[in-house]
């Protein structure tokens, strides 16, 4: 197995002086191969979050490093990183966070003008990631046209339709409810089975640790239990 | 595509807003236009009086007599110098003539009077002297029946003097040669009124000025008049190549001193235009900051998702662009039948107004590509300048901390 995400004594502290100073993550030091289904949990403050932000190269670390695919992103910065993360990872976020002036598979296609797909290639797999996440027929709808558990499923599509290597999903299913957030999961499992995607979320949900293959426990910034299952 | 696709959705998604900023900006734009063509359209006017009353567009004297006007700074060869300019198919007309300060009698009064010799044939063409003829009619160059030549003088001159049409004029100067010039004159025309400019002027045909001057066929100066007056300087140039003996100037040297206020005037109002420019987008920028405040966390998706944040900033700039441009538009719409009326009709003063020396009775403005291109390129360039902050503000965002925003 390959390691796709590696984080070396991963600090991110927040504020200047020692009285107000919080360890968000505490030299934290994990590796998640290639397939894996991770959730990183935690209650909330326990640093998972943040811990995902910096994977993904969403906020740099105080310290440490953290590799994706053997790069240091910590090291990286604007256009660089910018880049990177536009061909090597896929977000989704708890509050979908699609664009509100574009359609469904506008906002799917938007990722991959960035990457300068061609128009065709762009209109074929946009056409492909909406029956694959079930949402055929609902593409030119704007996201206030759609129910929460569909608008969840454009930003799955959105996350995977530039075939990234990672996916990091920030509470996916904490605005949905239980059924929804079930077939949301059961379709990122599949995809992952599928394509070997790897996914690693940040989550309090049981629906999400149930059917994780690997449960990282975080307390006050520090990795508390790493269990495989 | 899908750039200015989101940038034109994002104008519309406050309509409200959006609607009041590019009204402004309308407003600026059509007032810009019509300050603009009437501030061209008054010089232009102003121009071709001057040029087209006396001054022609181009003028060509001998050495510095422009400056320092001395009777004996004579072109010699008027004739050369007419075939010449009669063989330039850019030249619409010209004319030569004479000048003198001289002191007119008539029986029992005397006044200074300027004389001017003018070949009245090609007067008639290139100054609108014909025109200011307000009793008698435009003279001939020949001698009448009792061998005197005739003159049209200036209003001020015939009511100094107390003379009128038929009566006779005495005219007093010095000659080319030294000696003392004399004759004896028949009013033919009066010109102009008592206010006009050339009251105290003495128009006397070319031959008889020269006569009475002992110039022989010299002359002081040829006013040129060309097709296209905006050629003005390139084609004193070209002429200057072609008389290195002479001085060939255009207007803007010889009316210098009308042609700098004129400028520094432009250059005053390009100052207002900028001004009032300005104060619109104060507004707009208000406009544009708080929209980029809105959509912190979308800027933040956005970011997190792979957009650059060059890409970010240009998305503001297309934005501020497309609102401006479209606002232009509709202003160039209501802008076009202003300014046509305004250019075609215009409308009359109360009272004379003075433009660089020029009075002007009528006010008309310009419709050209240049009146409605600046108010339009400076809008442009300060929708630019202002998307600048805005555009800085999102591209440097931290993605997390733009997400956690609402």
């Amino acid at each position: 197995m390959t390691a796709v995400i590696s984080s070396t004594d991963v600090c991110r502290f927040f504020g200047d002086e020692e009285a107000t100073l919080v360890k968000a993550v505490d030299h934290v030091s994990i590796e998640i191969e290639r397939g894996e289904f991770t959730a990183i949990v935690g209650p909330s403050g326990s640093g998972k979050t943040t811990l995902l932000h910096l994977i993904g190269g969403l906020d740099n670390p105080t310290s440490g490093a953290v590799h994706l695919s053997g790069t240091n992103i910590a090291e990286m910065t604007g256009t660089a990183l910018s880049d990177f993360r536009r061909d090597h990872i896929g977000f989704i976020f708890q509050a979908y966070n699609l664009i509100p002036v574009f359609s469904a598979e506008e906002n799917i296609e938007y990722i991959m003008l960035l990457q300068g797909v061609d128009a065709a290639e762009r209109k074929r797999r946009v056409a492909a990631m909406l029956a694959q996440v079930g949402l055929e027929g609902l593409g030119d709808r704007r996201p206030n046209k759609l129910s929460g558990g569909q608008q969840q499923r454009v930003a799955i599509a959105r996350a995977m339709v530039s075939h990234p290597e990672i996916i990091l999903a920030d509470e996916p299913t904490a605005n949905l409810d239980s059924k929804t957030g079930i077939a949301l999961l059961d379709l990122m499992k599949e995809l992952n089975e599928k394509h070997n995607m790897t996914f690693v979320f940040s989550t309090h949900d049981e629906k999400i640790m149930k059917r994780a293959s690997r449960l990282i426990h975080m307390l006050d910034g520090k990795i508390d239990l790493d269990e495989s299952k | 595509m899908l750039l200015f696709k989101l940038a034109f959705r994002n104008i519309f998604r406050q309509r409200r807003r959006s609607l009041l900023t590019a009204m402004s900006l309308i407003g600026g734009y059509v007032l810009s236009v019509f300050s603009f063509s009437m501030s061209e359209g008054s010089y232009n006017s102003a121009i071709a009086f001057f040029t087209q009353d006396h001054t022609g567009h181009i003028q060509i004297h001998k050495d510095d007599y422009l400056q320092r006007p001395k009777i004996h700074k004579t072109i010699e060869q008027p004739d050369e110098l007419s075939a010449l300019l009669d063989a330039n198919e850019r030249i619409a007309s010209h004319t030569l003539r004479v000048f003198a300060p001289s002191l007119a009698y008539s029986e029992t009064d005397n006044t200074p009077a300027q004389v001017i010799g003018v070949d009245l044939a090609r007067e008639r063409t290139t100054s609108t002297l014909a025109a200011k003829v307000s009793a008698g009619s435009y003279i001939s160059p020949e001698l009448d029946g009792e061998g005197y030549y005739s003159a049209m003088i200036g209003a001020g001159i015939a009511n100094n003097l107390n003379i009128g049409l038929g009566d006779e004029l005495i005219l007093i100067s010095q000659g080319a040669d030294g000696s003392i010039a004399n004759d004896i004159y028949i009013v033919g025309a009066i010109v102009g009124d008592r206010s006009s400019g050339d009251r105290s002027t003495v128009y006397l045909p070319l031959a008889a000025a020269q006569e009475f001057l002992s110039m022989y066929d010299a002359v002081h100066e040829a006013s040129i008049l060309l097709r296209d007056d905006r050629l003005a300087r390139e084609e004193a140039a070209a002429l200057q190549a072609l008389l290195p003996d002479l001085s060939v100037d255009p207007w803007q040297v010889v009316e210098a001193t009308f042609y700098q206020s004129m400028q520094t005037d432009k250059q005053g109002n390009l100052v207002f235009l900028g001004i009032i420019i300005f104060i619109v987008f104060v507004g707009v920028l208000n406009t544009v900051l708080m929209s980029v405040l809105e959509r912190t966390r979308e800027f933040g998706v956005l970011k997190a998702i792979g957009s650059r944040p060059a890409k970010l900033a240009m998305m503001i700039t297309v934005e501020t662009m497309l609102l401006s441009s479209i606002s232009v538009l509709a202003g160039i719409v209501l802008s076009v039948p202003l300014i046509l009326w305004f250019t075609y009709t215009g409308f009359a003063l109360p009272e004379p107004m003075d433009v660089g020396g020029v009075l002007m009775s009528h006010f008309t403005g310009e419709l050209s590509l240049y009146v409605f291109a600046v108010p339009m390129i400076l809008i442009l360039s300060f929708a630019i300048l202002i998307s600048i902050p805005a555009g800085i503000r999102a591209a440097l965002n931290s993605p997390t901390e733009a997400m956690r925003s609402h």
